[in-house]
C-alpha cells in the first residue's frame, strides 16, 4: 500500500509539471494548447541524443534538454500562437492540434517510430522500515513540492509573476495599464513549455520513449487541469496529486483501467461543475 | 464570414414561415438548390468518379462522407468541435458486427443495431457533454473516445477479440448481397442520399435555424425561452446515430471489425474534411470528405511525410482558409447572381 501512495506521488508529480504550462496557457491566453506535446517530446528526444548516445551524464543532459525546448516553445508561441488571441476556441484548438501533428512528424524523421529505452539515472533504493523506494522517485516528489513553493513565490513576489497573475484575472485591465501583455504571455508559455520538458525529462526513465508518448501524457493532463480549475495553479497542483493517487490506486486493483479512471473522474467532475469556456 | 452566415440564415428564413423579400430571380436559384438537382448531382459526381478510382475505394469515400456529414452537424452547423466522433463511428461498426458475428447474420438487422447502439451511447454520453462548450466540449468528447477505444481493446476482450478484431459475413438478403461490390456501392450511395436528404430537411427546418442560433448566441437562445439542452441533446444524438450508420456500413463493407474503428487519432481525418470542405455546408462535407479521402488515400504512395502535410493545410486552413473549398464555391456563385441583378435592380429603383 505504501508503494502505491508513493507511486502515486511519482505519477502526481510528474502530471503537475506539465500541466502548469497548459492551466497558465488557457488562464492567461485562453489557448487550449496541444502543442505542448511537442515541447515535451522534443525535450525527451534531446535527452535521449545526449545521454544515450553521446553518453553525457543524465542531470547534464536534463538541463541541456530543457534549455533546447526553450526556442522551440518561442517559434510555436511567436507564429501559432500570438496569431490565435481572441480567436474562437475551435481554431486554437485546431491549430495547436496540427502543431502537434507536424512535430510528432518531425521526431519520426529525425529519430524514427521505434521507442528507445533510458534506464533510471541513479539506480539506487532509501532502505527504511523494510521498504524500498528508490531514490530517483523520491526526487522527482521532492522537485515538484520545491517547484510548487517556487512558482508561488514566483507570482506573488516578482513583477513578473504579479504581472501574469493579474493578466489571468482581467487581461484587458492590465493592457489599459500600458503593460505590453504579450511579452508577458511569451515568457509564460515558454515557462510551461520548459516545465513539460522537465515533467518528461524526469519520466522518461520510467516510460518507453516514442513519438506519440506525449498525445496520451496530455490527455491526463486536460483532465488535470480541468478538475483542478483552468487557470488555477493551486488547483492544478491539488487535483495533480490527487489524479496521480487515483491512477496508483485503480493500477493496483485494476492495472489495464489506471488512466481509464481518471477520465471518468473528470466526467464526474464535470457533471457537477461544468466549466463555460 | 459574416455575410455568408448571414445569407445561410436568410435562405433558412425563406424555407421557415417568415417571408423574407427577394427578388425572383433570387428565388427561382434557391428553389433549384433545393430540388432533385442536389441527389442527382452527388449522385452522378460519385458515378464519374468510379472508373477513375476503384468500386470500393469509392464506397468508402462515400462512407466517410456520411461521417463527415455527422460530424458537419455538430461542428458546422452547431459549433460545437467534438475531437471523439470517433467514439460513435466504432460503437456503430461494433454494434453492427457483434450482431452478426453472435446473433444473426441479416445486414439490414445489423445496420439498425449499429445506429440504435450509437445513438444510445450518445443520448446517455450527451447528457454530460452537453453541457460544456468549446474546448471543454471538444476535451471530453476525446476522453470518452479514449475510454471507448480502451474498452474495446481491453476490459472487453472476449467479445471484441481486442486488438485483432474480428471478421464478420451478413448473409444475403435477396438481391441484397452485401458481398458484392456493386450492390454495396448503390446501397451505400443510397444511404448518402438519404442522410443528405434528411440532413438538409432538418437544417433548413425551423429546428436547423435553432441549431445555428445556438451556435452564434447561446445565451441569447435560452433567453428567448427555449430549452437549449434539449436542441443540443437532440442534436448530438442526431450526429451520433449518423456516425453509427457509417460505421455500420464501413463494417459490411470491410467484412472486418477492429479498434481502429476508433481510434483517437482518426479523428483529426474529419475534423480536416469538414473545415477543408467548409464547415456549415452539407455540400462543403462532401467535397471535403472526398478531398481528405483522396489525400490519406493517395498522398502517402507520392509523399511520405503525409501527417505533417496535413498539419501544414490544417494551419493554412486555420489561418487563411476558413470558409472552405465550398465556402468560396459558394461565395463565388452568389456573387455571380449578385453581379447580374444588382445593376438591374439599380436601373428599376431609378438610383
Amino acid at each position: 500500500m505504501v508503494y502505491t501512495i508513493f507511486y502515486g506521488l511519482t505519477i502526481g508529480a510528474i502530471l503537475y509539471f506539465i500541466s502548469i504550462g497548459l492551466s497558465l496557457t488557457f488562464g492567461t491566453m485562453r489557448v487550449i494548447n496541444f502543442a505542448h506535446t511537442i515541447t515535451y517530446t522534443i525535450g525527451v528526444y534531446v535527452l535521449i541524443t545526449l545521454v544515450n548516445f553521446f553518453k553525457w551524464p543524465f542531470p547534464l543532459g536534463a538541463i541541456l534538454a530543457i534549455l533546447a525546448v526553450i526556442p522551440v516553445g518561442y517559434i510555436i508561441e511567436r507564429f501559432i500562437i500570438r496569431r490565435l488571441y481572441g480567436e474562437s476556441l475551435d481554431y486554437t484548438f485546431i491549430a495547436t492540434f496540427a502543431v502537434a501533428l507536424i512535430g510528432v512528424d518531425a521526431i519520426k524523421w529525425i529519430w524514427g517510430a521505434r521507442p528507445y529505452p533510458i534506464s533510471d539515472p541513479i539506480g539506487k533504493y532509501l532502505m527504511f522500515w523494510g521498504l524500498s523506494l528508490p531514490i530517483y522517485r523520491i526526487l522527482i516528489v521532492m522537485i515538484a513540492i520545491l517547484l510548487f513553493f517556487a512558482l508561488n513565490i514566483f507570482f506573488k513576489k516578482t513583477i513578473v509573476g504579479k504581472i501574469v497573475v493579474a493578466a489571468l484575472e482581467d487581461k484587458d485591465g492590465v493592457r489599459c495599464l500600458g503593460i505590453n501583455v504579450d511579452k508577458y504571455f511569451s515568457i509564460v508559455f515558454i515557462l510551461g513549455s520548459a516545465l513539460a520538458a522537465l515533467g518528461g525529462v524526469l519520466y522518461a526513465p520510467m516510460s518507453s520513449v516514442h513519438p506519440y508518448m506525449g498525445l496520451s501524457v496530455l490527455l491526463l493532463c486536460f483532465a488535470v487541469v480541468i478538475v483542478g480549475g483552468m487557470g488555477n495553479l493551486n488547483g492544478t497542483f491539488l487535483s495533480a496529486f490527487a489524479l496521480g493517487m487515483v491512477m496508483s490506486l485503480t493500477a493496483r486493483y485494476w492495472p489495464q483501467g489506471a488512466e481509464t479512471m481518471v477520465f471518468i473522474v473528470m466526467a464526474i467532475v464535470l457533471i457537477f461543475r461544468p466549466i463555460d469556456i | 464570414m459574416d455575410d455568408i452566415k448571414e445569407l445561410n440564415l436568410d435562405e433558412d428564413k425563406a424555407s421557415s414561415n417568415k417571408p423574407v423579400e427577394l427578388p425572383a430571380e433570387l428565388r427561382n436559384t434557391r428553389i433549384k438548390e433545393h430540388g432533385a438537382i442536389d441527389f442527382l448531382a452527388i449522385a452522378a459526381f460519385f458515378l464519374l468518379i468510379t472508373p477513375l478510382l476503384s468500386v470500393h475505394r469509392v464506397t468508402d469515400f462515400m462512407i466517410f462522407c456520411i461521417f463527415a456529414m455527422s460530424f458537419d452537424l455538430l461542428y458546422g452547423y452547431m459549433g460545437r468541435l467534438s475531437f471523439g466522433q470517433m467514439l460513435y463511428l466504432g460503437t456503430g461498426a461494433y454494434g453492427c458486427g457483434l450482431f452478426i458475428k453472435y446473433i444473426g447474420g441479416n445486414p439490414l438487422l445489423a445496420i439498425l443495431i449499429g445506429i440504435a447502439f450509437a445513438g444510445l451511447l450518445a443520448m446517455l454520453l450527451g447528457l454530460i457533454i452537453v453541457r460544456t462548450t468549446g474546448a471543454c466540449f471538444a476535451l471530453i468528447n476525446l476522453a470518452f473516445n479514449q475510454i471507448g477505444f480502451f474498452l474495446v481493446l481491453s476490459p472487453l476482450r472476449n467479445i471484441t477479440r481486442g486488438e485483432d478484431g474480428f471478421g464478420i459475413s451478413a448473409s444475403k438478403l435477396g438481391f441484397l448481397n452485401f458481398g458484392s461490390r456493386p450492390i454495396m456501392f448503390a446501397f451505400v450511395l443510397l444511404s448518402l442520399l438519404v442522410v443528405f436528404y434528411l440532413l438538409r430537411r432538418l437544417t433548413s427546418s425551423p429546428y436547423g435555424i435553432m441549431i445555428r442560433s445556438i451556435k452564434e448566441d447561446e445565451t441569447r437562445v435560452r433567453f428567448l425561452g427555449y430549452n437549449t439542452f434539449l436542441y443540443k441533446w437532440l442534436t448530438f444524438v442526431l450526429a451520433g446515430s449518423i456516425a453509427g450508420f457509417a460505421g455500420s456500413l464501413n463494417a459490411l463493407n470491410y467484412n472486418y471489425v477492429n479498434p481502429n474503428a476508433m481510434d483517437v487519432h482518426s479523428n483529426v481525418g474529419v475534423v480536416f474534411a469538414c473545415l477543408i470542405g467548409g464547415a456549415g455546408y452539407l455540400y462543403g462535407a462532401i467535397v471535403g470528405g472526398v478531398i481528405y479521402m483522396v489525400i490519406s488515400n493517395f498522398l502517402p504512395i507520392y509523399i511520405y511525410r503525409w501527417e505533417m502535410f496535413l498539419g501544414f493545410s490544417l494551419l493554412i486552413i486555420v489561418f487563411r482558409f476558413r470558409m472552405g473549398v465550398w465556402g468560396y464555391i459558394q461565395r463565388f456563385w452568389e456573387y455571380l447572381i449578385r453581379s447580374k441583378i444588382v445593376p438591374r435592380f439599380m436601373k428599376k429603383e431609378g438610383i
